[in-house]
């Protein structure tokens, strides 16, 4: 041992105590902001719109933006959440993943007051879902992919059904739609590309496994000039009902079920993407209004836009739309992404108070237990009567503007389905119900694919 | 087996519309040596040409003259003041065929503020639903297939029994040994465009009636078939062509009640790919199917 060596060994000591600080200074930053000791903190909440607000699918941002806009001024009205004021921003990701991955990057590193981002469609989901998940921030998703059906990103929610669940809402049509009994012969009729045949896997599973006879499974190329030779294939199985959606060939191939069964029409269910007036013109040109209004039934969101809950949003959508000029919020009222996505914020927002924390890694399992309710929950509407029935020392059900939600273990939350037909002038009309419990059931027997 | 014999049927259907158009189109290619993009365009106008005219309370069968008229017109008018223009110019027959693929565009860019995005459908009469012997057509389906083999006799006599014919067939052969002999080259020239336009229009119309409705998008879409069947029965083939349409017309529907109906496309391309492999000059060419005439 040398006259260096203390010394030496007293820097080695001092180093290693700074490399200790400066690791400890290191994780209380990672916490990105938040209280890991409890607390619902202090400062403004901020709630990302990650959305698309130019490109092809620039119509979509704005109509969630106005959603967060009215739950906002629903947090604050009262008193915020912990007394911390919330606000949204809009982030665009131009319905491009390439723009939407720096887009969600910069609204994070920019942000450490991120209560909650809303958004998320199909465009980008697939590369920002993974990015929000990892930084730990609760997300409410308007994405139809089936990719996320069976999910793992604990920090996903999806509080509207994926699109492929409307073939479950078809097959409940087929089974206990009104007017007619159960049909037994069901023939799927849907395009051949990818995004018509994502409903005709589950349509098969949960056929088969119901022991509904699939009279055909025709995949057909859309965009062609005739399907005399399909449509025939078609009338030899003899079906009860017609599965289809066929957009921009419905009109061809309905007009030629009519002409090639000797003028006689068979019924037939559609997705809620028939749901449309293009499509309705197409088809009723085909066969003739008398024809389409007796045996066209399509499936749609069970959005019933009524209640204390949508009271209440309605209010403070109004509220938003003179206080946010330009924003027009009141025209998307009965949009069900501005409903779902009010109640998605909303959600997040009791989820905090209920778990008196502003880390997400405590209030996001809070989410699912207030959107489904434990056992002994108090059913409140608004989150004003959700903090109040919190300070009294009661579990809660939020039952809000888009009405019950459901979450499965995977946060994807469906509340049943319309049963609708249209009008003489296209217009939308609700003639049925298929219940949450029975539309659970069809999915059920589809393995939720 | 009666799924096939209605396919059968079905496919006299698909073959009489893609022959009435693929004649046209193999005609202008082997007497102009035009390989015109724009036609599947010229198709959709003369459809939409019909459209109004049956709107007007006109009888389709009636307005299909309308349609007509606007074919030959429209592709007089292409012929006179965009192609010629460049032929004269020494445009190689790649750089024509860029030039028509332009015409396309413009045409369909052009057409689409006027009629709007939305499909069209004539109002007609399919007639009574005839059934024999596994045979499936309505009368208006039979029409369309009369009207085909009416057309095809037409072309037929024209180009055998009459001397506009024969002049024709000396342009497309020779067009510098044709001039020589006193044959008013250019004059047979502009009377091609206008009756293959005619049969263009023509097409355009029982393509609208067979698929029960069309729009703008429909042009390009009838394009690819009728090349097809140009170039299987031999480009510049107007009997070829019959040929090639019959093929594809026939093949498509069989493979449909056969194999899945989403392969049936899939199906009639790789006939066409085998037939240029056996014979790459078509079914009826003595020269390569590509070869330009004279």
């Amino acid at each position: 041992m040398n006259r260096f060596q203390p010394a030496v060994r007293q820097h080695l000591n001092s180093t290693r105590l700074l490399s200790v600080i400066a690791a400890l200074v290191v994780l209380a930053a990672c916490g990105g902001g938040t209280s890991s000791t409890g607390g619902l903190g202090s400062g403004p909440l901020l709630v990302g719109v990650l959305a698309p607000f130019s490109g092809a699918d620039a119509s979509f941002g704005p109509r969630y933006l106005a959603g967060c806009y009215a739950a906002a001024l629903s947090i604050n009205g009262a008193g915020g959440v912990g007394g911390r004021q919330v606000s949204c921003q809009q982030f665009d990701t131009r319905g491009e993943p390439a723009d939407a991955v720096p887009a969600a990057n910069a609204m994070i590193s920019s942000n450490s007051n991120l209560m909650g981002v809303v958004g998320c469609t199909s465009d980008e989901a697939s590369t920002v879902v993974p990015i929000l998940d990892r930084s730990h921030i609760p997300m409410t998703c308007m994405t139809g992919q089936s990719e996320f059906n069976k999910t793992t990103f604990k920090y996903f929610h999806r509080l509207v059904p994926p699109d492929s669940f409307d073939a479950y809402a078809m097959i409940g049509s087929a089974l206990f739609g009104p007017g007619h009994a159960p049909y037994k012969n069901i023939a799927l009729v849907f395009g051949d590309d990818i995004g018509s045949q994502t409903f005709v896997g589950p349509a098969v599973a949960a056929l088969n496994k119901l022991g509904v006879n699939i009279a055909i499974n025709q995949a057909i190329h859309l965009g062609a000039s005739s399907y005399r030779t399909e449509v025939q294939k078609m009338l030899l199985t003899h079906p009860d009902v017609i599965l289809t959606e066929t957009i921009g060939s419905a009109g061809t191939y309905l007009g030629e079920v009519k002409q090639l069964n000797g003028g006689k029409m068979i019924p037939f269910i559609g997705t809620s993407a028939t749901i449309d007036p293009v499509w309705f013109k197409q088809v009723v040109t085909a066969i003739g209004l008398p024809d389409f209004e007796a045996n066209y039934t399509a499936v749609d969101l069970a959005l019933s836009l009524q209640g204390p809950g949508y009271d209440e949003f309605v209010t403070q959508l109004t509220a938003a739309d003179s206080k946010y000029s330009g924003s027009q919020a009141l025209t998307y009222k009965g949009k069900s992404p501005t409903v779902h996505l009010y109640d998605g914020i909303i959600l997040d927002a009791l989820a905090m108070v209920a778990a008196n924390s502003s880390d997400p890694t405590v209030y996001n399992p809070k989410i699912f237990d207030i959107a489904n309710g434990v056992p002994g929950a108090t059913v409140v509407n608004t989150f004003k009567d959700g903090v109040a029935e919190l300070k009294a020392g009661k579990s809660i059900r939020y039952v809000g503007a888009a009405g019950e939600n459901n979450f499965n273990q995977w946060n994807n939350s469906q509340q049943g389905y319309n049963l609708v037909t249209m009008d003489k002038n296209g217009n939308e009309v609700v003639i049925g119900q298929l219940t949450q419990a029975q539309t659970q059931q069809i999915i059920d027997a589809g393995g939720n694919a | 087996m009666e799924l096939y014999v209605a396919a059968l049927g079905f496919g006299l259907i698909s073959a009489s519309v893609i022959a009435i158009a693929a004649v046209g189109f193999t005609m202008q290619f082997g007497i102009t040596n035009m390989i015109n993009l724009a036609y599947g365009e010229v198709m959709m106008v003369s459809g939409y040409a019909a459209f109004y005219v049956n709107q007007a309370g006109v009888n389709i069968w009636v307005a299909m003259i309308a349609g007509a008229l606007a074919g030959a017109a429209l592709s007089y008018l292409l012929n006179r003041f965009l192609y010629t223009p460049f032929q004269r110019k020494g445009t190689n027959l790649i750089g024509m065929v860029i030039i028509s693929l332009a015409a396309s565009l413009m045409i369909a860019n052009l057409m689409l503020p006027l009629v709007g995005y939305d499909t069209s459908s004539y109002v007609i009469d399919q007639g009574q639903l005839l059934r024999w012997n596994g045979l499936v057509l309505t009368a208006a389906q039979i029409a369309i297939i009369v009207v085909a083999a009416i057309l095809m006799a037409a072309i037929h006599g024209l180009l055998t029994y009459t001397r506009l014919g024969k002049a024709m067939r000396a342009t497309a052969a020779n067009p510098t040994l044709a001039r020589n002999c006193g044959i008013p080259t250019q004059r047979v020239i502009s009377v091609v465009w206008l009756i293959t336009g005619a049969l263009c229009g023509v097409a355009g119309v029982v393509a609208g009636m067979d698929s029960e409705n069309f729009s703008v998008a429909s042009g390009a879409g009838y394009l690819i078939t009728i090349i097809a069947a140009a170039v299987l029965g031999g480009a510049g083939q107007p009997y070829g062509a019959m040929i090639g349409a019959l093929i594809i017309g026939l093949v498509t529907e069989l493979s449909a009640a056969a194999i899945a109906p989403e392969y049936k496309q899939v199906v009639a391309f790789a006939i066409l790919v085998l037939v240029m492999v056996l014979r790459p000059q078509g079914m009826l060419a003595k020269r390569g199917a590509l070869a330009a005439a004279g």
